[in-house]
Parts: structure tokens; sequence; C-alpha cells
């Protein structure tokens, strides 16, 4: 273990000898202060927030994740065509140890200066920052869109509807499919009805009257808004509903006498004169009030610091297969299909009619998006700047893959070709 | 009756074709080469360019892997921790790192020998004041002379108090007073105990320092025995077993 402690301390000696992690925590430093003055706001305190955050942060991310990645994929790959690295292996070191050293070295620079990033925000961010609480964002109880899916299968491909080429396709791709539209399946209101949505209030502080918001999406199959008119009802707070304006509408929900509805059931009854087309999985929300702007800051960067570690260990491990260059090239290229995948994936669900170069293509963003879902499915910058909680449970599962299981697997297989690759 | 010394090195048939891409074999850089190196002995490996002394070293240290045969460094496999932990190298050229000072790196080298803290600290003071470099402890060794690193990577090898020191070229670069220098370290090591194994173009240095020496030709090996023993001079055994001059790349401008 001392070994591990040695590597390190060396690797961390050399970024901050070369004065790579003063030039890059000054950049971020600057580039953090800077942002509110070089992007135009819309003149509200909110919007320039938002700004600090969202480009201000992700500006400073970005920075980090290329630096990072850099100095990852020269690792092993510089200290190899330096010889330096043989002198390394021949000491009673496993490699292993080498191999985690330098992931987590590199790893914890990253995590140092979005740290400083992250301290500077509420500065840049102005009192814009100050006292705000965040909220919780609670989606109604419903079967997960992949269990859905199974449960269509059967009735789905017996329907006479359902395209014979569909009929004919593997069942993961029809499966896919079907996946796709439950989470995007709408449910209709009709006009005097009431659609209800049960919630799961686990963990979170019980709603109580004034606090607890519910956030809709009214907007038709063109996404244009729809005028709507109705009420709440959640246990004994409602709020009346009245549209003409917005899609997305925030109502804060208080206790206005009458019955109390269900406990634990949003209830939207539909004055209005249309029926309403509403998507449950994306269109109905709860905001339940949550802690502090400065704690769901502390979650951000944890979750920040998550995708710089696996980042880095990926890096690390191609240092270990390849030559510094190759290694830079095919991690960038790598990054930019990992982040163009999953809109491409959403975009092209199947591939009926497809050519055999498109499919070929679908095929391999399919397996990117798959795989790097661990790091893909983190925005919380985004949330952030919305006020909505970066929950404790994601920034634990986000440390446990992206900070402990993928890298250690990462470095035990830069471990393996280390040696291999000596014989070159 | 006396007790046969240790064999602490030991390749049995070991052979090392590099091969491409393809897997195609390339070249057979050493060939069936079967050798002991006894505790307590300094061994030279001996032999022109190319005959396979860097590859054979770099077998021992787990560097390479054989081809076919067996390489056995303590009784025991060359990458496994435990034999590591006794092994101590000199590569050719320094390959420090530029960043850290002198103490540093002896520092850092005696961490990844597991040398606890304070032991390291009065390790590296004692080291270096051996290679007489306690002057320039906390410069970096970027701005060292090649003598000067040298000294550092030779003090780096022997911070884990190792049982078998392998040198590849050790005088390699050095001026002949730090050569005479390393020449009577290694001969204080050995006297110590200290089990070298070591390769060298320099016939003269093999001669003073080495106890046995093989030479090798082609990846194979064409003599062995004790220094002591050969009758004649290094140089004239080495040059009668290697073939003359026609193995060296002065060879044609020499024969006119």
């Amino acid at each position: 273990m001392m070994a591990f402690f040695d590597i390190f301390q060396l690797e961390l000696r050399a970024l901050s000898r070369s004065w790579s992690l003063a030039m890059l925590s000054a950049a971020s430093a600057a580039w953090m202060l800077a942002v509110p003055r070089l992007v135009v706001g819309d003149g509200t305190a909110e919007g320039m927030r938002e700004v600090c955050l969202r480009y201000g942060l992700g500006g400073v991310m970005a920075l980090v994740t290329i630096s990072m990645l850099a100095a990852a994929t020269g690792s092993l790959a510089r200290e190899r065509a330096a010889k330096r690295l043989q002198l390394t292996m021949v000491r009673p070191v496993r490699y292993f140890m080498i191999a985690a050293a330098k992931i987590a070295a590199l790893a914890s620079a990253g995590a140092a200066v979005l740290a400083l990033a992250c301290a500077l925000a509420p500065f840049a961010a102005g009192t814009a920052a100050e006292g705000r609480r965040c909220v919780h964002v609670l989606h109604p109880v419903m079967p997960s869109p992949a269990e859905e899916a199974k449960a269509m299968y059967a009735e789905y491909m017996k329907s006479p509807d359902t395209p014979e080429a569909v009929k004919k396709a593997r069942r993961s791709t029809v499966l896919r499919i079907l996946e796709t539209r439950a989470w995007d399946r709408y449910e209709t209101v009709r006009t005097n009805s009431t659609a209800r949505w049960r919630f799961r209030f686990d963990g979170v502080e019980a709603p109580r009257s004034g606090e607890v918001l519910a956030r809709f999406r009214f907007s038709n199959v063109n996404n244009a808004r729809q005028d709507v008119a109705g009420e709440l009802r959640l246990g004994s707070l409602s709020a009346v509903v009245s549209n003409l304006t917005q899609a997305v509408l925030v109502f804060p929900l208080a206790d206005r006498g009458g019955d109390a509805g269900e406990e634990g059931v949003l209830t939207f009854r539909n004055d209005g004169k249309d029926a309403l087309m509403m998507r449950p999985r994306r269109d109905v929300e709860l905001l339940v009030p949550a802690d502090s702007f400065v704690w769901n800051l502390l979650r951000s960067w944890a979750e920040m610091a998550a995708v710089v570690t696996l980042v880095v260990a990926f890096g690390v491990f191609l240092s270990a297969a390849l030559g510094r260059p190759v290694a830079l090239f095919t991690a960038i290229v790598f990054l930019l299909v990992s982040e163009m995948s999953p809109s491409v994936v959403e975009q092209y669900p199947d591939e009926f009619g497809a050519t055999l170069s498109d499919r070929i293509g679908l095929m391999v963003a399919r397996t990117v998006a798959d795989a790097t879902h661990p790091v893909s499915s983190l925005s919380p910058l985004e949330r952030l700047s919305r006020d909505e909680c970066v929950e404790p449970r994601e920034v634990v599962r986000a440390v446990a893959i992206n900070v402990v299981a993928l890298p250690i697997l990462l470095a035990i297989l830069a471990a393996f070709i280390l040696p291999r690759k000596q014989e070159e | 009756m006396t007790m046969e010394p240790e064999i602490v090195v030991s390749l049995n048939g070991v052979s090392k074709t590099f091969r491409d891409f393809w897997l195609r074999p390339t070249v057979v850089a050493v060939d069936a080469l079967s050798l002991g190196v006894r505790r307590g002995e300094v061994f030279g490996l001996l032999g022109p360019n190319g005959s396979g002394k860097s590859t054979t070293i770099k077998m021992i240290l787990g560097l390479l892997s054989p081809s076919a045969g067996e390489v056995r460094l303590f009784g025991l496999g060359p990458r496994s921790v435990a034999a590591r932990r006794r092994l101590g190298y000199l590569p050719e050229l320094s390959y420090l790192h530029p960043f850290l000072t002198a103490a540093e790196t002896l520092r850092y080298y005696a961490g990844l020998c597991s040398l606890p803290r304070r032991e390291a600290s009065r390790r590296t003071r004692e080291l270096l004041a051996m290679v007489g470099l306690e002057e320039v402890a906390n410069r970096p060794v970027g701005g060292f002379s090649k003598g000067m690193a040298r000294r550092v990577a030779l003090a780096s090898a022997l911070v884990g108090r190792p049982e078998l020191l392998v040198l590849d070229e050790p005088t390699s670069g050095l001026d002949p007073i730090s050569t005479k220098e390393v020449k009577t370290l290694v001969k204080a090591l050995a006297r110590g105990g200290m089990t070298v194994l070591t390769t060298s173009h320099m016939l003269a240095d093999a001669e003073d320092i080495c106890d046995r020496v093989m030479i090798l030709n082609h990846g194979k090996s064409v003599a062995e025995g004790r220094v002591a023993e050969l009758g004649t001079s290094l140089e004239e055994f080495f040059l009668a077993k290697v073939g003359d001059v026609q193995d060296f790349a002065l060879a044609p401008f020499l024969k006119g």
C-alpha cells in the first residue's frame, strides 16, 4: 500500500512541478469569474445564476475533463516511452497498484480543480445563491418502461396492426421500440374527468402546505401548449389550474380546506373544454423541499468528480495499451461518440428501413450509449441550475460505479496489459 | 565436503523470439540459453551488439517473458513480488524523473521497496553519501550531468538492500574516474555478499570485476568460464570465441 501512495505522490508532483495543475486552476478560476462579465444574461439575478452554473461550471468541467484525459493518456505511455516505467515494474509493486495510483492521483487533481470552481460559484453567481433551497423531483409510481415493454410484447406481436417487418424482428429490438413508446405513452384526461397518479415520499419530508409544488407540462403531440382549466389535489392540499400562456406550469399546493384526498395520490380534474393529452412519465412531477443550494452544489461536485475519475481511468487504461498520441486520439473520438450516441439512439430507436451502413452506425451508437450510460446519465449542472436536488442515492451510485467499480476494473485490465506491452 | 552455493538466477533452455503484428517470427534474440548465477559471485554477460544480452537481462527482470524455457529468480518466477523484493536494477541509461531531486528519487524508490519512512530517509542519506552526492541532494536530477545521474540511478538500485544487483552496462557513458569508482563499488558490494549480474561491452571492466563470464553471440552462449581460469586476457578469449572482428561494425574498414 505504501507503494500506492508513493506513485500517487509522484504523479501529483509531476503535475504540480510542470505547472500544469497551477495553470489549470488559474484558468478555471479566471473562467468562473469572467463568465458573468462575458455572457449576457436576461438581466435577472436568476438568469445570471444559471449562466454561472451552466456555462461557468460547465466550462470548467469540460476543461478539467480534457486536461485530465490528456494527462491520463500520457501517464503510462510517456513513462514507457522514456523507459522509466520499467524501473517501477522491476520493484516489488503490483502492476495494479501502478495503474490505480495514477488514476487516483489524476482524479484527485481534477476533483481539486472542480472543488475550486465550485467554491467560486456562489461568488460568481452573486447573491442569487444565498439562502436557496433545492427541491426533490418526484415522479408518479409506475412500472418502469422496460417492465411495461415486456408486458406489452405478447399483445403487440399478436396485433394485426403490427407491421410484418417488426414481427420478424428480434425480441430485443421490439422490446426497445416498446420501451421508447412507454416513455412517451400519452394518457388522455377527458373533460370533467379526473386523472390520478400515486407518489411515494420515501426519504423526503411529507408535503406541507405552501411548500410542495406540482409541475405539469400541458402540451399536445405537436409540442404546443394546451389551454387548460381544472383543479389539482394532493391529500388536503390543492391548487386551481388555469393556463392560457405556458406549456410548463408550476402550482403551489396549499391547504384550502374542503375534503382531504387520498394520501400520496395527486389528482387532476379537467374542467376545461378539451380533453388533455399527458405523458405521466415526463409531464407530471411533484417538487418537494430538499436541503440547501450549498449541499446540492457539493453533491453536484461529487458527481462531476465521479465523471472525471472514470474518464481518467479510461485514459490510463488506454495509456497502458497504446502510445500517447494514439491513446489521446482514441479517447477523444470515444468521448465525442459517447456524447452523440444518446441523441442518436433517441432519434432512431429502431433500424427498420435503414441501409446496412446505417444499421452498423446505429449498432455502434447503441453499444457506446449503453457502455457510457454511467457517465452520460449524470447531468448535475442542469439540475443544479434549476434548483433540482442531485439526489444523495444517485451520488452514492455514481461514486460506487464511476469512482470505485469501473476504475478498479480498468486498473486490473491495465495491469494485465502492462507487462505484455513491454514485449513490443 | 563443500556446500554448493545457492543458484540465485537460473535460465533453463530459454529462448526469445520477437514477432510482428501478425505473430510471424522476426528475430530470434535468445536461443536455448541456460545459465546459473551463484550467490555472492559477480557474473558477466558479454557479447557484441545484438547478441541478446539486454533481452536476457529483461527476461531475468520479468520485463519480457521467454518464448520457451524457464527463468527463475531465487527459485521464483521473475514477475513475482517476492522475487522483485530481492532485486536491484541499474539500466543502461539512467531514466530518472527529471523533476525529482536526488533525495526524492531515492525516497520514491525506497517507498516502492516498502521501506518505512524513517528508514527510507536514513537509507537515502547513506546512499547519497556513498555515491558522493550529498551536496546536491536537493537539486532536481534533470539538471545533473550524465555521471551524476548514473550515480543516482546506482544508488536507487541499491536502496532496497537487494540480494541480487543487475547492472546493464554500468560504466556506459562514464569518465575514467567515475568508471573506476563504479568498479570499486561493485567489488565492495560483492565482497559484502551481494550477487551481481552485469552486462558490458568493456572487456577490461568486466575482467576487473567479474568472477565468471558468459559470452553470447547471436543469442547463443559460445563460452562460459571463470575469468581467473581463462589462461589468456578476456579480450583475446572474447575475440577467439566471437570470431575476431567480423561481428563489429568496423570490420569492413579494418579488413580494408
